[in-house]
């Protein structure tokens, strides 16, 4: 299902650790416009965790959370862009 | 000696699992609160010490263990705690937090920690113990004999003031909750198999059972000698001495907790195939590693890591530990806004 969407821009935070993969997705989700979609590529599990619950919050949209082996994680967002 | 070894890998190992399956960072915990707006994490800290609260009284009053708070010196505790928040902030997690991951493989997390073993070292017996040993001393304050306790300055028994207070907050929780019932917390599927080992623990269960954990490693601690609950940095003092030989020296109950936390958070990241050898390159690396110097050094001035303080020396009502627990919120909370809020926009 996610492959159909293309993502406007790519995000590799694998590596990094508290609170890095939280802020560095939230930053450049704030700089996009409405519409465009982020892929965030993560390995680490409590941001796998974290980032869907608070995605909301800023108004943006979890399109998909897929499991690319072991910890590896590839996050699609819709970005809500500024207001 | 074996009881020793056996009884500290054992918990160890326990709380590194639980660790590594709670995701109980005490770093994002308190960070969370105030730079994502999030305090699914700090819940879960709340829950352990109200946990450890009740049972530690509970087996004081059982006669099973004595209530060892930590010493009380304002200075001291105020600088020591601060510097550890500015450190874990750095170091992208607290002394438990930088223990378990290295657990998960994060290179990060390994250089946070070889600072703060080296720090600590330091300040407990090499060229910054004299800075340690003048905060400490001229601004030590005790109550009679005994290190101060909320139940000592009141000059009430200690297990009233424990279940009194625990049951205070507890209903506050409630009430406040209770008022903001509308977000549901997520529904758990699967078997008992699946949520124990495959999936994040809810905040709940983890805050229960890291309390829990609490409990045992005080009594075991107890029946080997050591007498207090769970405890980081001092065990990482001890496995430095031991590596560097220093004569007469064995390694205590308290390194053999933390060399089993590695252990346990290594188990269960391996079942739920979360192990990773992850780099984040040498700029974050040296991040990681100034932070634990920075760690290592507020730890042994303050007498208290995040866990020392926060778990296991508020239940146990301490002052001391009560201040230095503030003022690690108080320098990490001023890190957090000054690096990811105001340096960001």
């Amino acid at each position: 299902m996610s492959d159909a969407v293309k993502p406007t821009q790519s995000l590799d935070v694998c590596g990094k650790i508290c609170p890095y993969p939280d802020m560095d997705t939230m930053t450049t989700l704030k700089k996009m416009a409405k519409g465009e979609i982020l892929e965030v590529l993560l390995d680490y599990p409590l941001s796998v965790e974290r980032i869907p619950r608070n995605l909301t919050k800023q108004g943006h949209r979890l399109i998909s959370v897929e499991n690319t082996g072991g910890p590896n994680h590839r996050m699609l967002i819709e970005a809500h862009g500024l207001k | 000696m074996t009881l020793t070894i056996l009884s500290g890998l054992l918990v160890g190992i326990l709380f590194g699992f639980a660790l590594q399956r709670g995701r109980f960072c005490m770093n994002s915990a308190i960070r969370d609160a105030i730079l994502l707006k999030d305090n699914t994490l700090l819940k879960g800290v709340v829950v352990a010490i109200l946990v450890a609260m009740v049972g530690f009284a509970a087996m004081a009053l059982g006669g099973v263990i004595t209530i060892s708070p930590t010493p009380f010196f304002w200075g001291a505790n105020l600088v020591g705690g601060i510097i550890f928040g500015i450190g874990m902030v750095l170091a992208g997690g607290c002394a438990s937090g930088v223990t378990y991951r290295v657990g998960e493989g994060v290179v990060g997390a390994l250089s946070a920690l070889i600072g703060l073993a080296a720090a600590a070292t330091v300040t407990a017996m090499g060229f910054l113990k004299p800075i340690k040993d003048i905060l400490q001393s001229s601004t030590k304050v005790m109550v009679g004999e005994a290190n101060p306790t909320l139940a000592n300055i009141l000059g009430l028994p200690h297990y009233v003031v424990a279940f009194a207070l625990a049951g205070i907050i507890a209903i506050l929780w409630l009430v406040v909750a209770l008022k903001n019932r509308d977000k549901g917390e997520a529904k758990s599927d699967g078997s008992i198999f699946k949520a124990i080992f495959k999936k994040g623990w809810g905040w709940l269960a983890a805050g229960i059972v890291i309390g829990l954990i609490n409990m045992l490693a005080f009594w075991l601690s107890t029946l080997a000698g050591r007498s207090y609950p769970l405890a980081i940095t001092s065990g990482w003092i001890g496995a430095v001495k031991e590596i560097i030989a220093v004569p007469d020296f064995t390694m205590g109950w308290d390194s053999w907790l933390v060399i089993g936390i590695i252990v346990g958070a290594f188990i269960a990241a391996l079942i739920a195939g979360e192990f990773k050898i992850r780099w984040p390159g040498w700029a974050m690396i040296g991040q990681t590693f100034a932070g634990g110097l920075l760690m290592g050094f507020g730890a042994v001035t303050s007498a208290g890591c995040n866990v020392t303080h926060i778990l296991s020396g508020l239940p146990q009502l301490g002052i001391g530990s009560l201040v230095g627990a503030l003022a690690i919120v108080l320098g990490a909370w001023l890190t957090a806004y000054l690096i990811f809020v105001r340096g960001r926009s």
